[in-house]
């Protein structure tokens, strides 16, 4: 099946876009064998550079003994500690000891010496070179394949992240071995993550800081806005998938929506924009983008929506107390492997949904329209005026900043105290009243409310110390 | 030499790769030895003297009897040798032995009492190398009673605070004990293999063991990780790398150990270095959130998941790690791994993961393949050596083994949990294995005791530093060591980066 494949993607990758290509990064893009993927970079190699010489390097991967690494690494090692270490100490003395003790290593070595396998990378020109310094070879393969000399090769690890960004979170790990020929262990086995632990924790950090530019939390936005398209293609075009979590979605659909309306045409073109920014960001941060996308109930993950949903509020809860180590239920194998489909589904649709996005749109800018995304938008939506642009749900305690109004006495330049009110930010914390709320909207007037009761307390309290005095 | 099929260095046509046997099971059986106490029941408050007294009422018994039998009717010139109770009831000219611990003066040696009574607030001194100074250093022996001054040959057997000794000898004029000769507790009873597993059940069928990988001292700091000798690593354990030969192999290691220090920068006291630059950075009194970076947990995260589908993994927190400071190290935690701990069994059911992620205390002890592993993070082993000077990992930890003290310098030198009724760092049985991690390079010893016991000692080197692997075949006892690397670095690269980074020893 990929016999043919291979060139056109090794072709494409290293002579087009000029990358360097891992045998395992070859693997993971074929689904192919990994010691295939390894002759398979030979083969290019070859044929390429009969073609063209020098158009393609390699980079080889020597496994063996070394004749004398032993020697050569110990004593070396060795002699260049001591002599820069003993410089902590004051004493004199010291500088004498290292050398029966030297002595003393390399006696025991010769008496029982200790197998060292060395598994080395070297480049193209070095090879022969390197290759002479092994006294027994198990094996060289071609380790990578690049446009050109390499100056370092660190630049080679760049392929096995991207392996981890883009091929590893597609697939079951216990599977792997299957396709790539790995090493395969059957009694290892793994638990399905329950709750979405990592990216629940990032949410509340845009409320620290409300006036954060939108460029400036990549992770809470990327949970927001990556998971708020799902959702609206949820709501608008459910019939797609069986799984149990879909149950949770329709409530949680309709209210991205509304908040969609109340948006203006002009915005919808920034915060577009913004979607790439934050995809590319995505990139640069794989980890965040993994866990967002692995997370199970990872629609609710931004501490607003949670409003929508009971379920997962108990998870947030419980997240405190360890949440994944709960006993996680018995969930058969088909089950998982059902619901890790419906998860790959999901994610891939994502990515689809991301990439052609910018021209028609019809509810994807739901996501941005979040008040703790750009929270100077939010408040100027046409919400009461105290209104409660970060206020966010988190293990049943409120938190945010309101506006308040606040009296401030002044002595004027007459000497006269002046009272003025004034509106003053605040931020708070409280106890969440109703854990449980079925219907989006009410979330909203239930929060403003709130601010509103705070402020008249605040008033009368006040008042009645005046008159008092 | 290379043979057909181990050679990877051919084009088409490609036929089907030959597959790699699967792993065999890791039988493992952690033991808990090293488990503090949670929440209320762990109390700090409690005197270290009672750690000392204990290990004396403890293991008095034991050297008593071997130095009785090995003195029993000692003569030196008319005098015959007689135990003395107490130290303090030596009488002068009199040949006679007695128990006690040994207590070393040293001047480099780090004091609290020094701390407390000059009440200067500046920064800790920097970590010495070592705390020996040359002919200046004093040694005493005590007990209950009082402290009585040591000398002689005693001087020069490597011998540091905390062990349990019993020395023969006469008080001379001058008030000092010349010692001529000396005893330790020296191994334990060692368990038959298997012992705990047959006790529980009827043997199960057994096949061979497979070998046991260790590495530490990763050091991830999440800037300039060598990330290509972790790639390697990792290719290497889960058989990708490397042609049939050496995959098939690396198939027959059953069971990873990360020996400590994982992070670089992890531990909650931070380094005199990381101290000061943190300083300098923050604006803020007190713990500064805004400075956490969470990147290298993570790739520590990462990794772990790359090699946890093909390999169970034991993972002991290091002097460097984010766990606790004080020996035994806690495990470390869960929500550090969101990703990984989805090979380990939940928390709230167990806190072992036979088959799968166990994050373990440091020291640890346990069943591995039936036989009794021992292993630490390796703070033990380096703090023992800075009392001593020319001797290597292995024979402090030999040392540690016949003192029967894990740790023997804690909580002199060693912060250690202020244990009141019982020391687990006192060997009640002898392993089979004891490794150290975070070592300055590889060393492996076989020693055997009076009663036949026989203990294989292992020091890791730094993966960071050397990117060496040690692999130990359980059913032969035979080591080796792996090591990756990138030719042009592999004799320059890790003197190098030794260099670079600060002295610890």
């Amino acid at each position: 099946m990929a016999e043919e494949q291979y060139k056109d993607y090794l072709a494409g990758r290293v002579l087009s876009e000029q990358k360097p290509v891992t045998y395992r990064l070859l693997s993971r893009a074929l689904k192919t064998n990994v010691n295939t993927a390894k002759r398979m970079l030979f083969d290019f190699h070859k044929k390429q550079n009969a073609k063209k010489p020098k158009s393609v390097h390699a980079t080889y991967l020597i496994t063996g003994t070394q004749r004398d690494s032993e020697h050569t690494n110990d004593s070396n090692g060795t002699n260049g500690r001591n002599g820069e270490d003993t410089d902590m100490r004051s004493s004199p003395f010291m500088s004498s000891m290292p050398e029966p003790e030297d002595s003393d290593e390399s006696e025991e070595d010769d008496e029982k010496p200790v197998k060292e396998t060395t598994l080395l990378l070297v480049r193209e020109e070095e090879l022969e070179e390197t290759r002479t310094e092994f006294a027994d070879i198990y094996s060289i393969h071609i380790y990578s394949l690049e446009p050109g000399p390499l100056e370092n090769l660190h630049v080679l690890s760049a392929c096995n992240r991207e392996i981890a960004d883009e091929h590893a979170k597609k697939e079951d790990p216990l599977e792997r071995w299957k396709t790539y020929g790995s090493i395969r262990n059957p009694h290892i086995k793994r638990r399905t993550a329950k709750y979405a632990p990592p990216a629940a924790a990032s949410a509340p950090k845009p409320v620290a800081k409300p006036v954060a530019k939108t460029a400036t939390n990549p992770i809470a936005k990327l949970g927001a806005k990556k998971e708020a398209p799902a959702q609206a293609r949820k709501g608008s075009a459910s019939d797609d998938n069986t799984s149990e979590r879909s149950t949770a979605q329709p409530p949680a659909g309709p209210s991205t929506l509304k908040r969609t309306d109340s948006k203006s045409g002009a915005k919808k073109d920034k915060s577009a924009g913004d979607i790439f920014k934050s995809f590319a960001k995505a990139k640069a941060k794989p980890k965040e983008a993994e866990r967002s996308k692995e997370s199970t109930p990872a629609p609710l993950e931004n501490g607003k929506y949670l409003l929508t949903c009971p379920e997962p509020m108990q998870g947030m809860s419980e997240d405190e107390g360890d949440a994944d180590d709960e006993p996680a239920i018995k969930v058969d194998e088909e089950k998982n492997e059902a619901a890790r489909k419906v998860r790959e589904d999901r994610a891939e649709k994502l990515r689809k949904m991301m990439e052609d996005d910018d021209e028609d749109m019809p509810d994807a800018p739901a996501a941005d329209s979040q008040p703790e995304v750009t929270p100077p938008a939010a408040a100027d939506t046409p919400e009461p005026i105290e209104g409660e642009p970060t206020i966010t749900v988190q293990n049943g305690r409120r938190r945010g900043r309101r506006r308040v109004m606040k009296k401030k006495k002044v002595k004027d330049e007459d000497g006269y105290l002046v009272t003025k009110e004034e509106a003053v930010w605040e931020s708070f914390s409280e106890d969440e009243p109703q854990p449980k709320k079925h219907k989006p909207a009410p979330a909203k007037p239930a929060n403003s409310a709130k601010g509103k009761n705070a402020v008249k307390k605040g008033q009368g309290s006040i008042a009645s110390f005046f008159k008092k005095a | 030499m290379l043979t057909q099929d181990s050679n990877m260095l051919q084009g088409a046509p490609f036929e089907d790769a030959p597959a790699i046997p699967p792993r065999n099971a890791s039988a493992y059986n952690p033991l808990h030895t090293f488990e503090l106490p949670t929440g209320g029941e762990r109390h700090y408050q409690h005197q270290f003297a009672d750690l000392y007294f204990l290990r004396l009422a403890q293991l008095k018994t034991t050297v008593k009897q071997k130095a009785e039998a090995a003195w029993h009717g000692f003569e030196l010139g008319e005098m015959k040798a007689s135990f003395v109770e107490r130290v303090l009831d030596v009488r002068q000219g009199e040949l006679c032995w007695i128990v006690g611990t040994v207590f070393m003066e040293m001047a480099k040696k780090p004091n609290v009492l020094d701390d407390v009574t000059k009440e200067h607030w500046i920064n800790a001194p920097p970590d010495r190398a070592t705390y020996v100074t040359a002919g200046e250093d004093e040694m005493m022996l005590e007990d209950e009673s009082g402290r009585l001054r040591v000398s002689g040959a005693v001087m020069d057997s490597h011998y540091v605070t905390g062990c349990i000794l019993a020395a023969l000898g006469t008080e001379q004029a001058d008030g000092t004990f010349q010692v001529v000769a000396t005893q330790c507790a020296d191994l334990p009873r060692q368990p038959q293999r298997w012992e705990r597993d047959d006790a529980s059940e009827t043997k199960p069928k057994r096949g061979k063991a497979g070998k046991l990988a260790i590495v530490s001292g990763l050091g991830l700091n999440g800037e300039d990780d060598n990330e290509l000798a972790l790639d390697l690593l990792v290719e290497y354990l889960t058989g990708e790398s490397a042609g049939p030969s050496t995959q098939n192999e690396a198939s027959k290691i059953t069971r990873l150990i990360i020996a400590g220090d994982s992070l670089v920068h992890g531990s909650p006291i931070l380094s005199r270095e990381d101290f000061d630059k943190q300083k300098a950075q923050s604006r803020h009194y007190g713990y500064d959130a805004t400075f956490y970076n969470a990147s290298p947990i993570e790739r520590l995260d990462d990794l772990l998941c790359a090699i946890l589908p093909s390999l169970p993994i034991t993972l002991l927190p290091g002097q460097t790690d984010p766990a606790n400071v004080a020996l035994p190290q806690q495990a470390l935690h869960h929500a550090l791994f969101p990703n990984a701990r989805l090979y380990a069994e939940p928390l709230i059911k167990t806190n072992e993961t036979l088959h799968g992620f166990d994050a373990v205390t440091n020291p640890w002890e346990g069943d591995i393949d039936g036989f009794r592993v021992l292993g630490t993070g390796g703070q033990t082993v380096n703090d023992m050596l800075k009392y001593v000077e020319g001797i290597k990992s292995v024979q402090a930890m030999e040392m540690m083994l016949r003192l029967r003290c894990v740790a023997p310098t804690a909580p002199d030198t060693l912060w250690c949990y202020p244990f009141q009724d019982d020391d687990p760092h006192l060997l009640k049985e002898c392993p089979h294995m004891y490794f150290a991690g975070c070592q300055e390079r590889f060393g492996k010893k076989v020693i055997e005791g009076p009663e036949g016991q026989k203990v294989l000692l292992v020091s890791v080197p730094r993966f960071r530093d050397t990117g060496k692997i040690v692999l130990v075949d359980l059913e032969s006892w035979a080591v080796e060591v792996v090591r990756v690397g990138e030719s042009g670095h592999q004799t320059l690269g890790p003197c190098l980066v030794n260099s670079i980074q600060p002295t610890r020893v």
